[in-house]
């Protein structure tokens, strides 16, 4: 471990992932791929055409779930809005779909059960669709106008702050749910995909937290420059 | 199998704080849900939305801050308050804690203290079979009835069912109608044909 968990610019980049191996979920979505020697995190990050420090700040924040408030300015509003939208990307595109497909071949032939689980869990991929849309058809390009320069007269984005939901709150549920009540003998499916949902549970939360820290005060300040 | 303790633990030090926090960690049998609070001007403010089960508190930095006045002021009923003593504190102080905690306490003293503290609520927590009324309400709830209707079929008020409602929320831990529906056809109380017209959505949407 590091001094308080914070990897800088010069350390390497194997060495980072080797320790932590959650930090692969970062570098998909900067589009960062394996196989990087003994470059340093600056190096790979560079030729990826990722701002270092924007990788570096949700890489710490995800490591040590550190609350610290980052001076929004340094970070690059142009890396965040890939990053959140190759979230979004990655969970409807994939990890939801995944844990659901998996859900249907272990729940196939409970019955009614089955078909309530999965109406549970389309239920609330509805809602996490419905929650990322918002903020890819109206949060985005509102940023993106900001970063051209122009203010638009009929968003803020305090409205998204004041409307942002835990949107892992009712996969939480779920889980609990499956634990407590789903009748089963302990399979090695069933529990496969309980490790799918709490590691996605986790994952939505940073992505939440990454949102609610570091995204909204950047596009505030943002707000502050463009109308001065 | 137990649910978590919210513990606060409200101590300016940040090397006493973390301290006491990893000795609650390393205590095993105890399940604990962990806030810290440093600047004691936000203690009132954050007592409110973190409800802690135990406040355990610096209670030279209390300062001006009756304990009394804090409890009241929080609204969190029930919460007890261990005074975490680190120097020496005039005893008429120490008299409206419900527990005072040495810095030179051993984990195994800690672990006591906490555990007798939660002791008593653990017991109200287990109780979770369902009453009868409630079992009729998550039928009527799956079935996508609202409060009104509900009321009407069981002929209650609809400030009853709200409560039954809270209740089940409370018992079971699940809020949705379509966690409902998995709980209900799980338990068998009822077919899925009745509940064809279930809405699925989570209800917060």
């Amino acid at each position: 471990m590091q001094i308080l968990g914070q990897y800088t610019k010069d350390d390497r980049m194997c060495d980072l992932v080797s320790c932590h191996y959650r930090v692969l979920l970062v570098m998909s979505r900067f589009g960062i791929g394996l196989g990087f020697g003994d470059k340093s995190i600056d190096e790979v990050c560079r030729e990826a055409g990722v701002d270092t420090t924007t990788f570096l700040v949700i890489t710490n924040m995800l490591l040590s779930e550190d609350t610290a408030i980052y001076d929004p300015e340094k970070l690059s509003l142009e890396a965040l809005l890939v990053y959140l939208q190759k979230s979004h990307t990655y969970f409807l595109g994939f990890r939801l779909p995944g844990i659901r497909e998996k859900l249907v071949s272990i729940v196939d032939g409970a019955g009614d059960l089955s078909t309530a689980i999965i109406n549970y869990f389309d239920g609330y991929i509805k809602g996490v669709n419905a929650h990322m849309r918002y903020e890819d058809e109206v949060v985005f390009p509102y940023v993106r106008a900001l970063l051209a320069g122009s203010i638009p007269d009929d968003y803020r984005i305090e409205i998204f702050q004041k409307r942002h939901d835990q949107v892992e709150v009712m996969l939480t549920e779920f889980k609990n749910i499956l634990i407590k009540y789903y009748p089963s003998e302990s399979t090695n499916e069933l529990n496969g995909v309980l490790l799918d949902i709490f590691e996605c549970e986790r994952d939505l939360a940073s992505h939440n937290a990454v949102e609610d820290m570091l995204f909204v005060p950047a596009v505030a300040a943002l707000e502050k420059n463009v109308e001065a | 199998m137990s649910v978590p303790v919210k513990i606060t633990v409200a101590e300016p030090s940040v090397v006493i704080r973390n301290g006491m926090i990893s000795v609650i960690k390393m205590l095993g049998s105890l399940k604990a849900e962990i806030f810290e609070i440093e600047d004691m001007e936000q203690l009132k403010g954050s007592l409110a939305w973190q409800t802690p089960d135990i406040l355990i508190v610096n209670p030279a930095a209390l300062g001006v801050f009756s304990l009394a006045q804090l409890r009241k002021d929080s609204g969190v009923a029930g919460m007890r308050c261990v005074a975490l003593q680190s120097a020496f504190t005039d005893n008429a102080l120490l008299k409206s804690y419900d527990e005072v905690i040495s810095v030179y306490d051993s984990a195994e003293t800690i672990r006591e203290k906490l555990t007798r503290l939660v002791s008593e609520p653990e017991k109200d927590r287990r109780h979770e079979s369902l009453s009868n009324r409630e079992k009729e309400v998550i039928v009527c709830v799956i079935q996508g009835m609202t409060n009104k209707q509900i009321a009407d079929r069981l002929c209650i008020s609809t400030h009853t069912v709200i409560t039954h409602r809270r209740n089940i929320s409370a018992k079971l831990g699940i809020h949705s109608s379509a966690g409902l529906a998995i709980y209900a056809i799980v338990n068998k109380l009822v077919e899925l044909d009745d509940i064809k017209d279930c809405v699925v959505e989570p209800q917060d949407e």
